[in-house]
């Protein structure tokens, strides 16, 4: 008797501790996505302020900025879906996760890939990328069709493998370097954040690199300019509006075909 | 009693020099942080030389301000949440320094080191790239070192005011985060507060935000007057006070209820 009430009180206080351990991640997976929804939005309320104030940058209206935004964080939404072992590939490599996924009997990019998915950041960008590609979709003039809408598609592929093709790059120096926090800050996240503004207001040395060396402009920039045809976009070639998935493809062969060399040559660091 | 203070400070700016090569990453990106946001603005005056009786000059003179002294300001905002979390306070309170005190000399000394190793150059490279407005006189400039020091204090408030969440949170990253937010858009390092829109300025007088960077660019590029900046000073002052008493009652309250992880 004594005893069943012991394993009933017992199984009382568990439950209790459950709940309350459960209430509180839950509370805290509010908080955090919001936290995330709430950083990302910063960006858009410099825009929004500043164009308040300004009317338009380089020929640029506040709807259409924040068009050419919204293909970022929707690109984003869904690269993170998908590349989140890459991003945090340091991370597996650090702890020796690694490791294991070598003795695994799949792809190691397969399950790099498919292992982990950050939802929070998917929801988060993806979540803001939707709601700007709703304000700004039906103020900016385009005509959307087959032809568009079709267009809208591939340049989206198209943006998330560029990016992909990043991450796969930048996690593939990890088998080089121990260190590469730097360089990702560097590459990626600058490069991201010049392109949240229509390029042409940059240098030429910065137009450079979001062209050339790490291709952001292929993500949103050329695509926007596809759909919207603003007058800046005299200063490059038509051509490099129809370019971002070819670009997208090859970039992310590239790094395929980077990654598969490197990994013979993988160490564990541990012993 | 001072001297283990410095000791602190001094083991704070110590850590700070260990990572070399981020340092300089860190120093390039407040410098193109800062560039970014004077092309955009170039691209928005398109060549004009004002706009409400606001110079191109002076929005560089401000994200170069405000931008190059939040890395100076930057608080470690768990400080306390960590301490917390792994349960090294239940030692610390035990030791015969203040807490606040070494949380506060800790701070000084990486702002110490930011503002000598991190700042300084940011700011030279940054003057010969874009140019910036000399200070107005010599005693501005005094005054505008004043208010930048109380404006430390500001920022400083409020990361002490919001670590104390951690006695009743155990993750308080979000939280953090979202203060962030505030701060980057309301404290005008991101946006020149001239160019917010007039209800944003009413809703701007009720909070402490305008007074951490925006208050000293103002004093600096003269365009206040004396009693203006008195007031002002007044503003600073109160806004510290306010938000240490806010800060301390929490401290109290949490203190009786510490929950270490693990204990």
């Amino acid at each position: 008797m004594n005893t069943k009430k012991n394993t009933l009180s017992l199984a009382w206080v568990y439950t209790k501790m459950i709940f309350h351990s459960w209430f509180q991640y839950r509370v805290n997976a509010v908080l955090a996505s919001l936290a995330v929804f709430c950083r990302e939005a910063t960006g858009i309320l410099v825009i929004y302020f500043t164009l308040l104030k300004f009317d338009v940058l380089n020929g640029w209206n506040m709807y259409e900025l924040l068009f050419l935004y919204s293909l970022l964080f929707v690109t984003y939404g869904i690269l993170i879906i998908f590349f989140t072992g890459l991003r945090d590939f340091w991370k597996i490599v650090r702890n020796g996760t690694f490791d294991r996924f070598i003795l695994r009997p799949r792809g190691l990019l397969f399950q790099l890939i498919f292992a982990n998915a950050d939802w929070f950041a998917a929801v988060g960008h993806g979540g803001l990328g939707i709601t700007l590609f709703i304000i700004s979709a039906g103020r900016v003039g385009i005509v959307w069709n087959f032809q568009t809408i079709a267009y809208y598609i591939a340049a989206i592929i198209g943006g998330v493998l560029i990016q992909g093709a990043i991450f796969l790059f930048l996690a593939t120096l990890n088998i080089y370097l121990l260190e590469t926090g730097s360089i990702k800050e560097l590459f990626y996240y600058n490069g991201r954040k010049f392109a949240g503004y229509p390029i042409s207001i940059y240098h030429k040395g910065i137009q450079f690199f979001m062209i050339y060396i790490v291709p952001f402009a292929f993500v949103n920039y050329f695509p926007a300019q596809f759909l919207l045809r603003k007058e800046d976009m005299m200063y490059y070639p038509d051509i490099y509006m129809y370019l971002t998935p070819v670009v997208g493809v090859v970039l992310y062969l590239l790094a395929y075909l980077f990654w598969r060399y490197s990994i013979r040559y993988y160490k564990s660091s541990g012993n | 009693m001072l001297r283990a203070y410095l000791a602190f400070a001094k083991k704070s700016f110590l850590q700070k020099s260990a990572y070399r090569f981020d340092h300089f990453m860190g120093i390039f990106n407040t410098i193109l942080r800062i560039f970014i946001f004077w092309e955009i603005y170039q691209a928005l005056y398109g060549g004009r030389a004002e706009v409400d009786g606001i110079t191109m000059s002076m929005v560089t003179t401000n994200f170069i301000l405000s931008m190059g002294l939040s890395v100076v300001f930057k608080v470690n905002d768990f400080y306390l949440p960590d301490k917390l979390q792994d349960g090294s306070i239940a030692t610390e309170l035990l030791l015969p320094v203040s807490f606040h005190g070494r949380m506060l000399a800790s701070n000084l000394g990486s702002s110490l080191f930011q503002l000598v190793f991190h700042f300084v150059p940011a700011l030279v490279v940054s003057v010969l790239i874009m140019g910036m407005e000399a200070p107005v006189s010599a005693p501005m400039f005094i005054l505008f070192l004043v208010s930048t020091l109380l404006g430390y204090f500001v920022l400083w408030s409020i990361s002490f005011l919001m670590q104390m969440m951690s006695f009743w949170m155990l993750n308080v990253w979000a939280v953090m985060t979202i203060k962030d937010v505030f701060v980057n858009v309301l404290s005008g390092s991101m946006i020149p507060l001239w160019f917010m829109p007039d209800w944003m300025q009413g809703v701007l007088k009720f909070t402490p935000f305008s007074y951490i960077y925006f208050t000293p660019v103002q004093i600096y590029l003269g365009q206040l007057s004396i009693k203006e900046i008195l007031i002002r000073f007044a503003m600073q002052a109160f806004w510290i006070f306010v938000l240490l008493m806010a800060g301390a009652f929490f401290w109290k309250k949490g203190q009786k209820k510490i929950v270490v992880q693990g204990g």
